[in-house]
């Protein structure tokens, strides 16, 4: 919805831009016939939207281009290509119009493409990491630009006077300090760009990303106390201008900093409300966002730091207030826009290069600026390094400081600040600009283009998956609290205790009044870690085991039921609701009518052979794709050890699950085993029948985990579980539907064949339902949702206590194929007459089990098809109104205990 | 075990002065003659600014001579320079270490941590989350299975991390 918005958006300065001219395009102005006329051209009504799409379309299609080779694009970065590709672009639209088309116009490039690329990166910074080494950080974006800043135009003033640069080039002093004001800020959409591929390791990269962040106010500032002094010319220059100039420094930057923070305060407090309009949530974040940028432009404060900081400030409130679909889709919008931006950006820069009316050319001039950009940079790193390295644990060491000088990339943004020059004042500014083009392109290609290269032969630490998550966690807590401690008692107040005092006057009074009660109580940190890593484990336990475990799952007898059953409800769904179709915004919208229950059912189930190719496609590129450090780093390691113990403990315990876990729900539970457990109560507790037992008890998990989930929707989360419930509550509304239907589907022969590839099938369709495209890819790339909350996170993480009892369980059901099959039998009479529906239910249940033996993926299908079985139970034993607020922990507690 | 590094004349003054006016009427401004004074722990565990830290206790008693939380000035001087930035890796990690270890058996088994998570969360977890949490933190850490960490246990995991320490560490 905001990808079709933004671009409208742009239109009124991009559409400024493109309409003095005809274009190129198809579809030129036609001339409009007089008269009546069957068939008109309106071109010039739609040109200017028309092409900013245009433009973004040929962008991405060449991007998909450029990444149909892994090579090309693993050699080259994305960024030089898009360069590349906008000179030849821009020498065709040269050729065919005769005159330069589609430049960057710096308004464009300010007020619609630095925003989004700004806020992505502030809104998914890594805030500890980034705070952790702020001290460093701010070193380097302000000693750092202002002494690039100086000696760079100093230097190219000294050459100058020595006769090397061309007496064309008319410039002062001044002239060449707002030259190098604005070639001397590190780019963040460069950086970004460039570092992005390279993965270096995360100390690196928050250094040197976070310097383009934050020089953004020096450089604003510089550029305009630069700009107005020229402007007034240096004979008029007062001594007060100078101190107006360092104090306007700390105004632009720290009223920047409040601006977004104010804004960020706001966007928390808007999302803690939007329980009841849960579609707007995204388009919130973008707005105000928006408006923090737009705000702080208008107060000309630096609005790259407003945006920063708002991103930064309001990301922790406003994801545990907002749903997960809006957390998903605020995710890819504010990606898609971004990378659409920053693709833009580089074709335009790459247009904008052609036009040879706006540059002259200075050899001296641009060798000269070339070489002392690279040297003052690195030497001013060395030096601040230095520094730093007096205060730092684990000091910068030389590669590291390397790859910082060699990574100062330069961008659009010193091409936007050159192009706003006024010709009049600066009479040099043509060669400014072709020195500019070169030095952006100079940095962005040759520089972007080795930078791997040599991380790679520097041996740079590359950011690996290397943590044991929880550990890290928990540890990172502790020490941070030991050291405020010892800081306090000692009585000096540092890093920590500031910490230390941020987080408690947080939890009192700024959770409180942002997050809304219910989020606040899921949000604690270590359980949040504890959930994500549930989740990777299982989805890795999918990815490792999936495909041996299946094939015992084959000989299950209880397969066909389970697929009879599938069929069942989608026959019957098909039946039912005659419209088809199921608008996402419908399940967005907490309308629970049966209707559209129904269609999400279907729309779900539909959607579980849909996704199949897609996830193919996906995994096969994967820098296109979100995927955050965080996401990667569950390594096999961990979770093998992980799993390995689980399993052991789980050895010991699991015939107690089923039993101790109905103390947490005893109503509950026991209610079941009345239909259930019948077979359990005559097995025995003591570990024989093996795989009854655990197929009983892995049943009663799945259910109570359903159950606690759907009743929990209650609560506030009501949308955010998603369409995993409102599955489940269909199942309520389809009953007779689905014992009439299953009876006469039942016997008939199976569609979908119980393969091995049932998991690979669904699994797809489980991350499409929370996240769109993140996929489980079975290589090492993994990607994993990281951020979907908690009712993906039950899910899963009921799937991942699925998961333990059927790698243990495997072998033994291999050993013995027709136990289960001997075992199934006796439960039948149990149940039949009972009530015909639990035992016609109940075989799906089974093969349901058996199935997440034998796949271990526990995934949504499965536990729709299994809600059928639930509902029911649900609706005759059980009272409604399940004990809602502590339904996360419960499930955990009865699946581990 | 390690040699916890020395510090400066400057900051061992800065620190002296700060220990005595923790207990001013107990420990003496003159210190050539070594006098054996200790502050009570209650004096340390009473000030307003570590009201709110969970651990103010243990690190208290780790950093003591006999375990009840009294410090001497010498072990008020240990504890600062281990957390300065000049103290190895490996000592800070034996400090911690014994700061996670409550019961001293020179293992961290499950119910040290739960303790550990039980005062990092302030009590918000319920049992059964706070043992499922320690599970999967053993499970993580423990390297020979069983059961609970070892020094060396520990170690491991925080060299697996290698910036794992990096701000562990107060500026003085």
């Amino acid at each position: 919805m905001l990808c079709a918005a933004l671009p409208l958006l742009w239109l009124p300065l991009a559409g400024a831009a493109a309409t003095e001219e005809p274009t190129p395009e198809p579809g030129s102005p036609g001339e409009p016939p007089p008269g009546l006329a069957l068939f008109r051209w309106q071109w010039h009504e739609v040109e200017a939207p028309y092409l900013v799409a245009l433009w973004i379309l040929v962008a991405s299609l060449a991007k998909i281009v450029f990444h149909l080779s892994r090579k090309v694009t693993s050699l080259v970065p994305e960024s030089c290509l898009l360069i590349l590709l906008g000179l030849v672009l821009g020498g065709i639209v040269l050729a065919v119009a005769k005159k330069a088309e589609y430049q960057l116009e710096p308004g464009t490039f300010f007020l619609f493409l630095l925003p989004p690329i700004v806020l992505d990166s502030g809104y998914f910074m890594p805030s500890r990491l980034f705070f952790d080494n702020l001290g460093a950080i701010l070193t380097y974006a302000v000693v750092g630009t202002l002494w690039n800043a100086f000696t760079t135009g100093a230097a190219l003033w000294g050459l100058q006077q020595a006769g090397l640069v061309a007496p064309r080039v008319q410039a002062s002093l001044l002239d060449f300090l707002l030259f190098g004001s604005l070639i001397s800020a590190v780019d963040p959409v460069a950086v970004l760009a460039v570092f992005e591929e390279v993965h270096v390791n995360d100390t690196l990269f928050i250094i040197v990303f976070g310097e383009s962040l934050l020089n953004d106010a020096v450089t604003v500032v510089l550029y305009k106390v630069c700009n107005s002094f020229v402007e007034m010319g240096s004979a008029n220059v007062q001594a007060t201008d100078y101190l107006k100039g360092v104090a306007s420094l700390f105004v632009v930057s720290l009223g920047g900093a409040a601006v977004g923070l104010v804004f960020a305060f706001l966007l928390a407090l808007t999302t803690r409300f939007t329980k009841r309009v849960r579609i707007i949530e995204p388009l919130l974040v973008f707005l105000l966002a928006y408006a923090a940028y737009l705000t702080a432009e208008m107060a000309s404060l630096s609005a790259i730091l407003a945006v920063t900081m708002c991103g930064l400030g309001c990301k922790k409130y406003v994801e545990a207030n907002i749903s997960h679909k809006s957390r998903t889709a605020v995710k890819y919008t504010m990606k898609t826009l971004a990378s659409c931006a920053e693709t833009v950006i580089f074709m335009l820069l790459g247009i904008s290069a052609v036009d040879s009316s706006k540059w002259a050319w200075d050899s001296g001039l641009v060798l000269g600026t070339l070489f002392f950009i690279l040297f003052f940079r690195a030497l001013g790193v060395v030096l601040q390094t230095w520094v730093l390295n007096q205060f730092r644990l684990v000091p910068l060491d030389k590669i590291d400081q390397v790859v910082m000088s060699y990574g100062g990339l330069r961008g659009a943004v010193a091409f936007a600040l050159v192009i706003l020059l006024d010709k009049t004042k600066v009479p040099a500014k043509d060669y400014f600009v072709a020195t500019t083009i070169v030095v952006v392109f100079f940095t962005v290609i040759v520089q972007g283009l080795t930078i791997k290269p040599l991380v790679k032969w520097l041996k740079v630490k590359r950011s690996e998956h290397h943590k044991p998550t929880l550990n890290q966690e928990l540890h990172e807590h502790t020490f941070d609290h030991i050291l405020a401690a010892v800081e306090d008692v000692v009585g000096h107040h540092g890093y920590h205790y500031w910490r230390d005092r941020w987080e408690q006057f947080d939890k009192k009074y700024l959770s409180q009044l942002l997050m809304r009660r219910s989020a606040y109580r899921i949000r604690d940190q270590i359980w949040d870690v504890y959930y994500r890593l549930n989740i990777r484990d299982a989805i890795s336990f999918v990815d490792q085991g999936g495909h041996i475990l299946s094939s015992t799952g084959l000989t299950l007898p209880s397969m066909p039921s389970r697929n009879s059953m599938a069929e069942t409800s989608v026959t019957n769904l098909l039946r039912e609701s005659g419209s088809g179709a199921c608008l996402d915004l419908q399940v967005i919208d907490t309308v629970r009518s049966g209707r559209d229950r129904e269609d999400a059912v279907m729309h779900h189930l539909l959607c579980g052979g849909l996704y199949k190719p897609r996830r193919r496609y996906k995994a096969s590129c994967s820098r296109h794709f979100i995927s955050e450090d965080a996401q990667e780093r569950q390594d096999k390691e961990v979770f093998q050890q992980n799993m390995k113990r689980r399993l052991e403990s789980f050895k010991s315990t699991k015939h107690n699950i089923c039993f101790t876990k109905s103390k947490p729900r005893p109503r509950k539970t026991s209610r079941k085993k009345d239909g259930l457990a019948n077979t359990e109560a005559t097995n025995g507790k003591p570990p024989r029948n093996l795989s009854v037992q655990d197929t009983a008890a892995v049943i009663l998990t799945v259910e109570s985990e359903e159950e606690e989930e759907s009743d929990s929707s209650e609560t506030e989360k009501e949308d955010d579980e998603g369409i995993i419930f409102v599955a489940r509550a269909t199942s309520e509304v389809l009953q007779e539907v689905k014992v009439s239907g299953s009876l006469e589907v039942c016997p008939s022969p199976r569609i979908i064949p119980p393969s091995p590839t049932c998991a690979e099938k669904e699994l797809p369709w489980k991350s499409g339902q929370g996240d769109l495209a993140v996929y489980v890819s079975s290589e090492t790339t993994k990607i994993v949702p990281v951020d979907m909350q908690t009712g993906w996170n039950q899910s899963i993480s009921s799937l991942e206590s699925l998961a333990s009892p059927p790698c243990t369980q495997a072998p033994t059901v291999t050993r013995l194929p027709p136990c289960p099959l001997a075992a199934e039998e006796p439960q039948h009479p149990f149940n039949l007459p009972y009530d015909p529906r639990p035992s016609f239910a109940f075989p799906p249940s089974l093969a349901k089990a058996g199935r997440s033996r034998s796949e271990s993926s526990a995934d949504i299908p499965q536990q729709q098809e299994l809600q059928p079985l639930m509902g029911y139970e649900d609706r005759t034993h059980l009272s409604p109104g399940t004990a809602n607020s502590h339904w996360c922990i419960q499930f955990n507690k009865g699946s581990r205990l | 075990m390690f040699g916890v590094p020395e510090l400066d004349e400057g900051v061992q003054k800065g620190l002296f002065y700060r220990y005595q006016d923790l207990a001013p009427q107990l420990v003496p401004l003159d210190y050539t003659s070594c006098p054996d004074v200790k502050v009570p722990y209650e004096l340390i565990g009473s000030m307003p600014e570590l009201k709110d830290n969970p651990f103010r206790q243990r690190i208290a008693q780790v950093f003591s001579d006999d375990g009840d939380g009294h410090m001497t000035l010498d072990n008020f001087l240990d504890m600062f320079s281990v957390m300065s930035e000049m103290a190895p890796r490996d000592l800070k990690a034996y400090y911690a270490f014994k700061i996670y270890d409550f019961n001293d058996d020179g293992y961290i088994c499950a119910w040290d941590l739960e303790q550990t998570v039980t005062k990092l969360t302030r009590g918000e977890l319920s049992a059964e989350e706070v043992s499922l949490v320690c599970e999967k933190v053993l499970g993580e850490a423990d390297g020979d299975h069983d059961g609970r960490l070892s020094l060396e246990d520990f170690q491991n995991m925080i060299l697996r991390a290698p910036d794992f320490l990096s701000t562990f560490h107060i500026r003085i």
